[in-house]
């Protein structure tokens, strides 16, 4: 059942008015499992891969669970009304698609110990309640090879959303890939500062052309804006989460993919089984939630057969894009030879790699 | 492409949008009616527009719905503002949100298709002058919006026609007197507000980023707001600020990507500063500042 905002508050309101009702019983074997996105679910993007991992959910357990999708949930109190409503009408296992819900679905996780919670690039955990996210950079760390392997200026660049360390690390990992294959390659960043303004990112998209850049990431952007605007301008360009092929047939560098099934999976079967724990979870290749796919035809054999055995290594262990040595953009050390960089220290980057050429703003 | 290139035909592009609303805001408030809904209209126009020219393949019928949909949520508005003589700031508003949820309503089974844009038409001749050369490379729309400002700004100054809707703007009780219909002419000039920031949606959705995406107006309906009333109801200073706006936005971003050392909040929020700032400026002569201001803006007259 898909509910936007409006609908939901009408069924709210049509609740509320029949008080003399009893509360609809909900049959015991039934698992009610509700997943709040902050942005409208569409065909692509970030709520999208979300929605996805909950049709696992449907595709394996049948009629014994049902979920409700409740999207374009703007963050915030109504957020927090929303979710505690659904919670109310017997949902137990709860998805929030956003940061901005933490401290609601924390409050919520501590008066119903009944529910499992899971959220969405956060960092609180309680008993019941476990933050998740993915592993981006690994992903982009193998776009930076093919991006370098395509670009003739040897100038990438990137559209952010805001400059928050999950994003700025994205970038790096991407920068030292390139690097990896050419060590002459700069990158320009451009932050729109929102998360959603598709003709601000058009825009920067334009600007980073104007400049001679030739690949360009679209971190964090839920619309095709551009991609649309690189397949138009001739430049590559590659975004995360769900792939965008289809917006630019010809120009499409490939796709930093997210897969949350087998999360999802896993953490209805500990639900159901009473063995949920909570617990902070940072999905990664290994654990098949962060992949790269929808490769351009354009890249060179060579440099497919180089992306295929680092994309291995990273996914067996043996290799993370953040090991030493590596240089900030003062040209400082950051990272020493041979040191990799721990997950507290890649969960909280706020410096960009050599070669990124636009200065973080602080 | 250059960024000088970049920079003069984007800011042309970017200005469009912004333009067409405030044009229309312009002759709704000269006529002494303000309408804050205007994010709201423009969002409406945005979704009807998208849905209209991805159904039918034709950007003229996506504008044309755009404008009929801007037409009949400013005729809402029209309805509780000068027939109800409700608060013209609180219906404004409320027709506002009102325009932003059908707008997501309308558009949810597109949410995040995309159209071609049309073709851009670059004047012969023009178009090949060194330098200035890409600001006569551009969609149809860009060209008649600023052909639209010419008209407009001749209309209300240069015409009977003007001279009725500031009448009725400055002192609705005397046009009463001789003889003017104030509400139908305020009706009209509320109309044609919708109408515009009807299409000013739809040039959003289907030209400049030719996709639907709920949300996607982002608050441009307040800056053409701002660019009328920092603008002093002149048409001239409204294209001036609107070009600024346009100018000093992509200049951020080229900024930013050219790896100048300023924060991009500071560059982001710069349009918007500057902006204001130098509209404050031009139009800080007081006596031209009380000849400009409507003096019947906002206030319900009692046909």
């Amino acid at each position: 059942m898909s509910l936007n905002r409006r609908t939901f508050l009408k069924s709210t309101l049509a609740a509320s008015t029949a008080l003399a009702l009893p509360v609809p019983a909900f049959a015991d074997d039934v698992l009610n499992v509700a997943l709040i996105v902050p942005s409208p679910a569409a065909d692509v993007g970030w709520s999208h891969t979300l929605e996805l991992g909950t049709k696992a959910l449907e595709a394996k357990y049948g009629d014994k669970v049902k979920v409700t999708l409740l999207e374009n949930i703007a963050e915030g109190p109504d957020a927090d009304r929303i979710m505690n409503k659904t919670a109310a009408d017997g949902t137990t296992f709860l998805i929030l698609g956003s940061f901005g819900y933490m401290e609601g679905g924390l409050k919520l996780a501590k008066s119903r110990p009944d529910m499992s919670i899971l959220h969405a690039s956060g960092y609180k955990t309680a008993p019941n309640f476990s933050p998740f996210g993915a592993r981006y950079y690994q992903g982009t760390y193998l776009m930076g090879m093919a991006a370098a392997a395509l670009t003739k200026s040897k100038k990438l660049g990137c559209v952010g959303a805001f400059a928050i360390p999950e994003l700025i690390t994205s970038i790096n990992a991407f920068t030292l890939g390139a690097q990896s294959v050419d060590p002459a390659i700069e990158v320009s960043v451009v932050w729109v500062n929102s998360w959603f303004d598709p003709a601000s990112e058009q825009q920067a998209a334009k600007a980073l052309i104007s400049q001679g850049v030739d690949v360009i990431f679209s971190n964090a952007q839920d619309t095709p804006s551009v991609i649309q605007t690189a397949e138009e301008a001739g430049v590559y360009a590659f975004n995360l989460n769900s792939s965008m092929k289809t917006y630019a047939p010809t120009k499409y560098l490939g796709v930093v993919g997210t897969d949350w099934a087998p999360y999802f999976l896993q953490s209805v079967e500990a639900h159901l089984a009473g063995t949920f724990a909570g617990a902070s979870a940072w999905l990664s290749m290994a654990e098949k939630c962060v992949f790269v796919t929808d490769w351009n035809p354009d890249i060179p054999a060579d440099i497919v057969a180089k992306i295929i055995e680092t994309e291995a290594a990273i996914e067996s262990g043996a290799f993370s894009p953040f090991t030493g040595p590596i240089t900030n953009q003062d040209g400082a050390e950051q990272v020493a030879a041979g040191v990799t960089l721990g997950d507290d220290m890649i969960l909280s980057m706020d410096w960009h790699v050599k070669g990124v050429t636009t200065p973080l703003p602080k | 492409m250059t960024i000088l290139a970049f920079i003069l035909a984007g800011t042309l592009a970017a200005a469009t949008p912004l333009l067409l609303a405030a044009l229309g805001e312009l002759i709704a408030e000269r006529a002494g009616v303000l309408n804050l809904g205007l994010e709201g209209m423009m969002a409406l126009g945005a979704a009807v527009g998208f849905v209209v020219a991805y159904t039918t393949h034709s950007h003229v019928l996506g504008f044309a719905a755009a404008s009929v949909a801007g037409i009949a949520l400013s005729l809402v508005f029209a309805t509780l503002a000068l027939g109800f003589m409700a608060n013209q700031v609180a219906a404004g508003l409320a027709i506002g949100v009102l325009g932003l949820g059908l707008s997501s309503l309308i558009g949810k089974p597109l949410e995040s298709q995309t159209l071609d844009a049309p073709g851009k038409l670059a004047i012969p001749v023009l178009a090949d002058l060194p330098v200035i050369g890409p600001l006569f490379e551009q969609d149809v729309v860009v060209y008649l919006t600023f052909g639209l400002a010419v008209v407009i700004w001749a209309v209300l100054n240069h015409s009977k026609l003007g001279l009725i809707i500031r009448a009725v703007g400055e002192n609705p009780h005397a046009a009463r007197a001789i003889g003017f219909r104030v509400l139908r002419i305020r009706l009209a000039a509320v109309a044609f507000g919708g109408a515009m920031a009807g299409m000013a949606g739809a040039y959003a959705s289907t030209i400049y980023t030719p996709l639907w995406a709920d949300g996607m107006i982002a608050g441009r309906g307040w800056i053409a707001v701002a660019l009328v009333v920092f603008g002093t109801w002149a048409a001239g200073r409204i294209v001036f600020g609107a070009l600024l706006f346009g100018a000093l936005s992509l200049g951020g971003l080229i900024a930013q990507a050219a790896g100048v050392a300023l924060p991009s909040q500071l560059l982001a929020s710069l349009p918007y500063a500057v902006t204001i700032v130098m509209l404050a400026v031009i139009s800080s002569n007081r006596r031209r500042m009380r000849l400009n201001t409507v003096a019947s803006l906002g206030q319900p007259f009692a046909g």
